[in-house]
């Protein structure tokens, strides 16, 4: 027993012990980002580039690399406009901005096309670099949101923030104002690239070779609309027959944006 | 044709064929590791399994309309609640799952390597501490399985929208996991019950493949497990804007992570185990009430010990290459993890680390006493130690503090300018390393200790031994100065390597010299059970420490995945979608270590339960002490 | 006797100088082979050659 007793409270004093050293150790808390809508009408040139700056070392996770332990530029040390200007001027830049916000938001949304040397990926010999895309997963910046970083850098300096204030009325710009090697196409775009109207009533179409898809949602759920399009002998609906193709070259992505449309056709019209 | 076989022919085949039912299934493991690997490298050449299957090359037509769905949002009020914290309850079922499902994969490992040493030497001890490190892995399977069963149950039952996609994404995998275990159960009976039916000639090598298989079956185990894990780090053979699965089952387990994770826990495994063990042995031994019982559990302290350190020697390189597969997926995951919030977790894990690495170290240095011969190496000790505690030091500097404002503008910056950089990867690594380099030394002195060299070029061997130490430690404080200030940070992340290489020289150049140096080396006299009882609790610091150690790191698995519940892909909107205190953390961790070790004790007990037999109770007053008997 | 004490320490630092030598090459080599398969090639005098 006394050899139990000894063992035993060594072992549980230590592990004690180890529990106390973080107690000791600063206390921070990760709080996951919490998605607040933008009263457009009353922001201010002052407010978005205060908007910036909480996303640059917030949700952007910007000053997680850039900063001076050497990972990524430390844009807050050096003056961004300046300095974008001159890698503009590089003559290994190959990108296609003319100007600072053009240069930013090119950084932002295709990293790759130009990086600065020594930052680039281990190997790469500065053709790649490590910097993740900011409109996608897990940063999945807004438009509103990179511009208001563009804002924020710009102004930082002193220098004119060229990017205009977001209005209320804009709708969201799609990523094609920069030309991306994919450019997303909207829904309409796809139904008209497959060819739905020539026998579905859709869009402007009336056409009546196959169900009426105006109001498609209310006869058949997300699911049943997507094995449709994947599959669509499988299930015919009444008084119609097996004319529908198959679309082997349609791709995931597509396919959804498609389904998410039917799904609320009978609200956009 | 028939004068061929010969009845003395007949007796020799029948002899050779236990030997010839164990080659071709280390054959068989052989070519299967082979094609895994294969396969892995192959499908990692490729962009799907690194980089998540991009849309455009996986259409529709390929795959199935369930699986197209994206992958499922609940919001915060569709997630299921008890009461209490979710993630708390699963983080403490999930880490005890982990500790016993850890310490039954790895005995296994280290009980066939000392059978097979037991089966060439001949010498039955090693063979009968085998058996002795099976008992205690039994009574753990069992824990084990209760433990993984409440988990699954917890996961449905709290997550059911997460375990529905992982569901979809796995598919019928999951079933060959439940299958394996029916397999897994077989083979352990019969190689444990069977142990003494099974014991010589022919059937050993029935019994030794039989481990092997367990071993096989254990360890396939293991690495579908992992998959369900970095599958949720870094997502492969999923569409990356939605989600839906669109690869095959090979693309969605070979994600980037997986096989670093493969690596690192095995190998974390065997540590860990022989940490469990040792301390096992350590009780024993205080317990133990003759010299001869005291000499066994000496041995076989010290071969757990020795088990658990050599392990532990290559855990720093896994760990790295684990790391860097992180970054090479995500940077940002990378820098979150050590240079972002988690970044003091690290702090802890250099407490951890360096206790461990002193237990090891003060083990041997006090085991050297068993040996007459070790007065000659007893000088080294204070210098192994002084670098062992410079390098805690170092290793234990972060790189900054929160200052106050006024410490700020005293300090002249962020960072404090003599210990600032201390906090920054050149410098632990050169810390680490050169810790790991004086640990192997520590093992050299203690393995010279009992044998006097009589080979004739013993100068030459010892000379070229030591100028290879000196100059890796050379070389390792050289790459980690000058690479590490001086130059950019691609050649900083390079050098690192040159010191995990110079580090793996020493390590090979000293067991290569001295087994050709022990050649006809005479063997001084070493009395087992002869060691102060304070060196047994350096044998209770060593697992308790990996326990914790084990714990704070799969937090840092899991929380690096910060507020998605499969990363990029599903993001997780729970009320527990943050990122705790450390306290928080250390709490969970003191928690769970503390629960294992309660069930250690139990399982400890009953090992020793079972060895146990009561005397028949008489009527006379002579056998009243009718108790237990060892 | 003192000749062949002094021949006895003139070959230990034979041995010691050639021991010497030898870990300074293979740590050497092992440099420039490590930071080369990275793709980081350095020069002669161990500096970065990009």
């Amino acid at each position: 027993m006394n050899v139990l007793a000894k063992t035993l409270g060594f072992s549980v004093a230590l592990v004690v012990a180890f529990g106390a050293v973080a107690y000791v150790l600063p206390q921070m808390e990760g709080p996951a980002p919490e998605q607040h809508v933008v009263n457009l009408d009353e922001l201010t040139m002052e407010s978005f580039v205060a908007m910036g700056e909480d996303l640059y070392s917030g949700k952007g996770t910007c000053s997680l690399c850039h900063n001076a332990l050497g990972r990524a530029p430390d844009m807050l040390e050096f003056n961004v406009t300046e300095i974008s200007l001159q890698r503009i001027a590089d003559p290994n830049y190959e990108g296609s901005a003319g100007n600072t916000e053009e240069y930013l938001r090119e950084s932002m949304l295709q990293p790759s096309a130009y990086v600065v040397a020594g930052f680039g990926t281990k190997g790469s010999n500065d053709t790649e670099s490590p910097m993740p895309v900011v409109d996608k997963a897990p940063l999945g910046l807004s438009i509103l949101e990179i511009d208001a970083i563009i804002a924020f850098l710009q102004d930082k300096d002193g220098e004119p923030v060229s990017v205009p204030l977001p209005v209320a009325t804009a709708t969201v710009a799609p990523v094609a104002e920069v030309t991306a090697s994919a450019a997303p196409q909207g829904p309409e775009e796809l139904i008209v690239k497959f060819g739905c109207a020539a026998c579905h009533a859709v869009l402007d179409s009336q056409a009546a070779l196959g169900p009426d898809l105006n109001d498609i949602a209310t006869r058949l759920s997300a699911a049943e609309i997507r094995e449709s399009i994947a599959n669509p002998a499988a299930v015919i609906g009444d008084g119609f027959i097996v004319i529908m193709p198959e679309f082997p070259a349609m791709t995931v992505g597509e396919l959804e944006m498609i389904v998410a449309f039917l799904t609320v056709a009978d609200e956009t019209l | 044709m028939m004068a061929f076989i010969t009845p003395r022919r007949i007796r020799r085949a029948r002899q050779s064929a236990g030997f010839l039912a164990t080659v071709p299934t280390l054959i068989a493991f052989v070519v299967l590791a082979c094609g895994g690997l294969a396969t892995q490298v192959s499908a990692a050449e490729g962009d799907d399994a690194v980089t998540g299957v991009s849309a455009d090359e996986h259409d529709v037509a390929r795959t199935t309309a369930a699986s197209l769905s994206p992958a499922p949002t609940p919001q915060r009020e569709d997630y299921p609640s008890i009461g209490v914290s979710s993630r708390g309850i699963v983080w403490v079922i999930a880490q005890m799952h982990l500790f016993f499902g850890a310490l039954v994969l790895a005995v296994p490992i280290f009980v066939l390597v000392i059978e097979i040493i037991g089966f060439r030497t001949g010498d039955d001890r090693y063979d009968d501490m085998a058996h002795e490190f099976m008992k205690v892995s039994l009574t753990a399977y069992a824990i084990t399985a209760l433990f993984g069963g409440t988990l699954a149950l917890a996961l449905f039952l709290l997550y059911p929208h997460l375990m529905s996609y992982l569901m979809t994404a796995f598919g019928s995998q999951v079933l060959v996991y439940a299958g394996l275990f029916f397999l897994e159960s077989m083979l352990l009976y019969i190689y444990y019950y069977g142990w003494n039916a099974l014991r010589y000639g022919n059937r050993k090598w029935l019994h030794l493949t039989l481990g092997l298989l367990l071993n096989g079956v254990g360890t396939t185990l293991l690495v579908v497990a992992n998959s369900w894990t970095t599958f949720m780090m870094a997502p492969s053979g999923v569409d990356p804007e939605t989600g839906a699965i669109v690869g095959n089952i090979w693309e969605v387990m070979k994600g980037p992570l997986w096989n670093p994770l493969n690596l690192h826990r095995v190998i974390a495994n065997v540590a860990f185990g022989g940490a469990i063990v040792g301390a096992y042995a350590a009780f024993k031994f205080l317990s133990a009430k003759t010299p001869e019982e005291k000499a066994h559990y000496d041995w076989m302290g010290y071969s757990s010990n020795f088990i658990s350190i050599l392990a532990f020697l290559p855990l720093p390189f896994a760990g790295y290459w684990l790391m860097a597969e992180i970054y090479a997926y995500s940077q940002q995951m990378g820098i979150l993890a050590m240079g972002g919030i988690l970044a003091w977790l690290f702090v802890i894990q250099a407490v951890l680390i360096c206790t461990i690495l002193l237990a090891g170290n003060y083990y041997l240095w006090t085991g050297m006493a068993r040996s007459e011969g070790a007065d000659r190496y007893r000088w080294a000790i204070k210098y192994i130690a002084t670098v062992l505690i410079l390098g805690f030091l170092v290793w234990v500097t972060p790189h900054n503090v929160i200052y106050t404002t006024a410490e700020a503008v005293k300090l002249g910056g962020g960072n404090h300018p003599v210990l600032g950089p201390l906090g920054i990867m050149p410098a632990k690594n050169i810390a680490v390393f050169l810790m790991l380099i004086c640990t192997f030394l520590s093992f050299q002195l203690y393995r010279r200790a009992d044998k006097v060299i009589t080979v004739s070029w013993q100068y030459w061997g010892n000379a070229l031994m030591a100028s290879i130490y000196i100059f890796a430690i050379v070389n390792i404080i050289f790459a980690g100065v000058y690479y590490g200030y001086f130059t950019n940070t691609v050649y900083k992340v390079g050098s690192s390597v040159i010191q995990v290489m110079s580090t793996v020289v020493v390590i090979v150049a000293g067991v290569v010299i001295d087994s050709l140096m022990f050649r006809g080396a005479k063997t001084l006299h070493v009395s087992w059970g002869r060691v102060a009882e304070r060196s047994q609790y350096a044998l209770f610091a060593l697992p308790i420490a990996f326990t914790w150690l084990m714990a704070l790191m799969g937090y840092v698995r899991s929380s690096v995945r910060t507020h998605w519940h499969v990363y990029t892909v599903m993001p997780d909107k729970s009320a527990d979608n943050f990122i705790p205190t450390l306290q928080t953390v250390g709490n969970m961790v003191t928690l769970v270590t503390l629960l294992f070790l309660a069930f250690l004790l139990f399982i400890f007990w009953i090992a020793n339960l079972s060895g146990t037999r009561q005397l028949p109770v008489a009527e006379d007053a002579r056998s009243q002490h009718a108790g237990a008997v060892t | 006797m003192t000749e062949i004490a002094n021949e006895k320490k003139a070959s230990r630092l034979v041995v010691w100088l050639l021991a010497i030598v030898v870990g300074l090459v293979i740590f050497y080599l092992l440099d420039h082979a490590v930071m080369g398969m990275q793709g980081l090639p350095l020069n002669w005098d161990l500096t970065p050659a990009q």
